[in-house]
Order: C-alpha cells, then structure tokens, then sequence
C-alpha cells in the first residue's frame, strides 16, 4: 500500500500533469503532437534519435558479444579481472568519459594528430560535433549494459551442449549459428532493449559530443523547456519517447518474456 | 604388431597431466569391433578423462589413440565420427525432441526425407515416438538420456561414449535403461566405451570391463574374470563384495598360501602374486562362499572354516546377510539364501569355505 501511494505520488501525478501540459499549452488540442510528427525538423530530430539507438545497439550487440561470451569461458580468475575492467569503466564519471573522448576526437585530438603525424591524412577528420562522435561515445558508455544480461544468459548454458554438438559433428560455425545463439536469445533481448532504451532518452553524451545541426530528441527537449520555454512541446516530445519505449518493451515482453520461459 | 581380430580403439601409453596431478598414468588397451567395454573407477581414477582424450575434448600430455588403426589425435571432436552421451542432460533446449535427433544428419547436410526416416527409425528404437513434437524440458531425466541415445546414434558413428549416462536416474529406472542399452547393443553391433562408478552396472552390461585406479588399469577382463580372479587386492575389494581377513603369510607351495591370522588360526588359498615370508597378506573371501555350520568343517584339506558369533542379521529379500565378530577381532561378512538355515543373533557358528574361494594378496597401502 505505502507502495502504491509513492507511485501515485511520484509517477502517476508528474506525469499526468507532464501530460496535461502537452495537450494544453499553448492551447488544447494535440496540435503538439501533430507539430512534432509532421514537421520536417522534428521529424529530423526523431529519426536522428531512432537512427543512433538503432547503431549504437547494434555495435555494443557486436562488440559485447564476444567479450561476453569470453567472460564466460575464461578462468574465473582472468574473468574476475576483465569483469572488474568493465564494471570500473561503468562507475566512472559520465561527464568525465564523454570529456575524454572529446579530447581523443576533436579536430586536434590525439587520433586526427596521428593519423596526420603518420601521413594517412591532410586534413583533420570530423569525428566530433556530429552524429559520428555521439555513436562512438555512446558505444562505449552502453556495452557494460549489453555485456553484462549476455553475460548472465551465456554463463547459465551448460558446455556441455557444445561439446554435444560437436562431437555429432557439427563444425564451430553450425554451433554458433543454430545452438549458442539461439539459446543467448533472452540475453540478446534484454541487452539490446536496455541499450536502445536508454540511447533513446540519452541526453550528455549527444549534448557534448553531438553537434547543433543534428539533434537528437533529448536535446531537442531540454531545449524547448530550458530555452525557448516551451513547455507544451517539450512534454509531448518526452510522451514520445515514454510511448515508443513502451512499444518496444511489450514488445520485448512478448518475444523473450519477462521471467524464464516455462 | 598385426592382429588377426579387428580392432575398433587402440590406446597406447596414453597419459595426461593437469600441472603435477597426473590424471591418466600409462593407459593401454584395445577395444575389439562390436566390443562393450567398461571403464570402472571411483571419481579421479582416470576413466572420465580417458574417455574424454577418445572423443577430443581434451589432449593427451603423451600417448595415442587409434579408431580404426588410424591416429586421431589431430583430428577435431566433430570430424571423430564418435556418438557420445553424456553424464548431465545435453539435448539442445531450443530444439524439439525431433529436431535434437535430426541435428547430426541436419548438420551434414543430409536430404530431408533421408533425415525423416532416420529419425522416425531412432525415436522407434528409443520407445519415444509419440514424444517427437516435444521439448526437452517437457521430458523425465531417463527420457531426456533415451533421446541424447538416439541423437548419438543417428549417424551411424563409429564409436559410442558413454560418460555414465545413467548417473542422475533412480534405481528402477536405471536398470530398464540399462537393458535397453543392451538390447540395442545387440539390435546395432555399434562399438561401445562405457563409464561408471557403479559396479553393479559394469557387471550387468560389459563384455570386459577395465578398473581403474590413481590413472592406471587395475585389471582389464570379462566381469567373472574380475570377480573370480582379481588380479590384485584393489580389483577384488572394488569389484563385488568381499572380506580381507588380516594375516601374516606363513608359507607358499604350487600357488597355495598358508595364512595365519592374528590369533593364530591358519587358512589357505591360491595365490598368484609374488608373495614375501613373514609379510602382511590379505585372504579375499566372498560372503556368500561362507557358509554356516553348526561344526568345524572335517579333515578334508580343501574344506576350511572360521569361527564367530553373530553380531547383526539383515534381511535382504533374496538373500540374508550376518556380520559376525572373529575371535582375531575382525568383522567378516556372511551372505546367504534366505531359505538355508537361519542363524539368530549371538549364535556362534562355523563358517566353511573352499581353499579355492579363498584368495591371497599382499596388504594393500592404506592410502588407497
């Protein structure tokens, strides 16, 4: 009971206020709604924000893959320490990351110096300030968050089914494909659902390594609110989002389930 | 070295090493074709590891393995043409009990209606036919084992592992698989590697059945060989029951030891090994070659007994079984028919037994 009324209090209220708000101001209506999915810019913003989710969870997908399926397989020892590596990146400062590939990315950071030093380029590349940049950094802030549900899916499938595969002759290739990926599915999901949802929404990592001219819809709220004071758009934009993540949780409900599967 | 009998498995000298524990220590032997062989060890005594060098999950620190007169040890676990089954439940848990069947031939690249005979073939050898459509999780442990059979002999492999199978399933249930091993033995000829700690199963199910111990092979032969002729102290107190009375050898002559135990009382019985004067020996008796008598048993030289006074009866269906106390403060153990005569609690009796069914080894090391 004390339960219910912390949401009420604390989720329910905000939002329907939040809510109210979008189909009020400026005036009643959904012409809010209307502005955001019909005119070009917004819709811009909307596709750059699904676009960058959509590559992001791709490539932590990609690259977690592997170093989870590592942890796994390693002695506990070796994967205690690669744990740590990849637990001690998460908890360090999120401001302080996405600095330092700002330092590593910029016009005159350390890879465009080298690859101009090393004669591969003349001019520098624009790997900051575009949507370039905030795939990058973004990547790296979201593979503890696909790494780690593989990680636990991967860890709870018995070797020994490999080895059972294997010695009825089917080749690394066939296992890969039609046992341990199947089987890794629900880790998959859960990995890739957290990325995507939480690149959705991501707000400093754009702000900072992203640039004005491609927005992403976190930005673009914080603007409309912080800025321009336009509290109508801005909570339907956050509406948006709320809804589309929503879409892809049933969604990732429906497929993996929440619990095991029975 | 050719011989004239074909044999599926040749392992030379095989030995492996996990930093200072060495697993496999010097292992030979031979598998004929069609042979069911049994590995019988206690855990840590090199069976599973063996087995596991056969089927290529593991790499031998020195030896080698050859199925059909070819070396294998460079060869991967899915080119071996080996079908093997596991001791935990190994079926795909995202695939049908169907498509767990079909997997090897899937794999290969067979033609579907070559895959579908094969399979619908299998699930009938199995008894498991109406369970096609299922998962595995919808499957008991003894059919979840029935059906990783049938999935590791669909192909046809050369070789059949068994890395005891049967290990998780209860008692019951445990013999009717077993029979259906057998039967299925019978029905296909396949070459079979079997692996258990249970000697009762290795009994039932082998045509010779390999002990091991510390990484070597104790005694390799047929179960009545072991039983019979334990080539060691080891063999005969792990294969069947049996009671090591403690004594000290008086003498040897034609493969007859005189034995005289502690208080005095001197037995005989073959012996085979080396055995030293005056040393500390062991004579092998099987409870049930003891049997009761209300007198010391007569002059006849290859009649002799033992006296002691019954401390506990067990009543076991087919059999009744006594522990008795010796006066050379030893227990012994008595197993009988139930229907012979019964003896009651603190009863004291004589208990006869053959020269011939008495063995004498030299005392084992205690750190066995």
């Amino acid at each position: 009971m004390p339960a219910l009324v912390f949401l009420f209090l604390f989720l329910v209220l905000p939002l329907s206020s939040l809510f109210l708000v979008s189909v009020t101001e400026p005036s009643l209506g959904l012409g809010n709604y209307a502005k955001l999915l019909g005119d070009a810019a917004y819709g811009r913003v909307l596709f750059n924000t699904f676009f960058v989710a959509g590559v992001v969870t791709c490539v932590t997908l990609v690259i977690g893959y592997p170093v989870a399926w590592l942890l796994a397989i390693l002695p506990a020892r070796t994967a205690h320490l690669l744990m740590a590596a990849i637990l001690l990146s998460m908890w360090t400062n999120l401001l302080a990351r996405t600095y330092g590939w700002m330092v590593l990315l910029q016009r005159t950071g350390i890879i465009n110096r080298t690859l101009i030093d090393l004669g591969l380029i003349n001019e520098p590349l624009p790997l900051i300030n575009n949507l370039f940049g905030v795939t990058i950094g973004m990547t790296y802030i979201m593979l503890p968050y696909v790494i780690l549900p593989l990680h636990a899916t991967l860890s709870g499938i018995d070797p020994a089914i490999m080895q059972a595969a294997a010695i009825t002759g089917a080749k690394p290739r066939q296992i890969f494909w039609r046992i341990l990926l199947p089987l890794s599915l629900p880790g998959i999901g859960a990995g890739c659902l957290m990325v995507f949802v939480m690149a959705l929404g991501y707000y400093v990592t754009p702000a900072l390594l992203g640039g004005t001219a491609n927005m992403m819809l976190a930005e673009m709220i914080a603007q409309q609110v912080q800025s321009l004071l336009n509290w109508g758009l801005g909570s339907a934009a956050a509406f948006i989002l709320l809804a589309v993540t929503l879409v892809f949780f049933a969604i990732y409900v429906r497929v993996v389930g929440l619990g095991k599967r029975s | 070295m050719t011989s004239l009998t074909k044999n599926a498995v040749e392992i030379h000298h095989l030995v492996k090493r996990f930093g200072q524990v060495t697993a496999v220590d010097d292992v030979s032997l031979s598998v004929a074709d069609g042979e069911f062989l049994t590995f019988l060890g206690s855990s840590g005594s090199g069976k599973t590891s063996t087995l596991f060098i056969v089927a290529g999950f593991e790499d031998p620190t020195s030896g080698s393995v050859e199925i059909d007169g070819r070396s294998v040890l460079s060869v991967p676990p899915n080119e071996r043409n080996i079908g093997m089954v596991f001791q935990r439940y190994t079926l795909f848990p995202n695939m049908s009990v169907r498509d767990n069947i079909a997997f090897p031939l899937s794999v290969r690249g067979r033609p579907q209606n070559e895959i579908d005979r094969a399979v619908a073939e299998m699930l009938d050898m199995v008894r498991l036919g109406s369970y096609a459509g299922r998962r595995p999780s919808e499957l008991s442990g003894g059919q979840q084992q029935r059906v990783a059979l049938a999935r590791a002999l669909v192909y046809r492999p050369r070789l059949l592992l068994m890395d005891e199978p049967l290990a998780a399933l209860d008692k019951r249930l445990r013999e009717d698989i077993q029979q259906e091993i057998r039967r299925i033995h019978r029905e296909l000829g396949v070459t079979i590697l079997y692996v258990t700690h249970d000697q009762e199963e290795a009994l039932r199910m082998s045509d010779r059945i390999a002990v091991f111990s510390h990484g070597k092979i104790a005694q390799i032969g047929s179960g009545s060989d072991l039983y019979e002729r334990p080539a060691n102290g080891f063999v005969a107190s792990f294969v069947g029951n049996s009671n090591m009375l403690r004594g000290r050898l008086r003498g040897v002559s034609e493969r007859m030891a005189s034995v005289e135990l502690a208080d005095g009382t001197v037995l005989h019985g073959l012996s085979d090994a080396n055995l030293i004067h005056g040393t500390q020996v062991e004579i092998m008796v099987r409870p049930e070659r003891l049997i009761p008598s209300s007198s010391r048993a007569g002059d006849l030289t290859s009649l002799q007994s033992v006296e002691g006074t019954v401390i506990d009866v067990s009543y076991l269906g087919e059999a009744v079984q006594y522990e008795i106390a010796t006066r050379w403060q030893q227990n012994i153990v008595v197993r009988n028919d139930s229907r012979a005569s019964g003896l009651e609690l603190g009863a004291s009796a004589h208990f006869s037994f053959h020269v011939h069914d008495a063995l004498v080894f030299p005392t084992q090391p205690s750190a066995s």
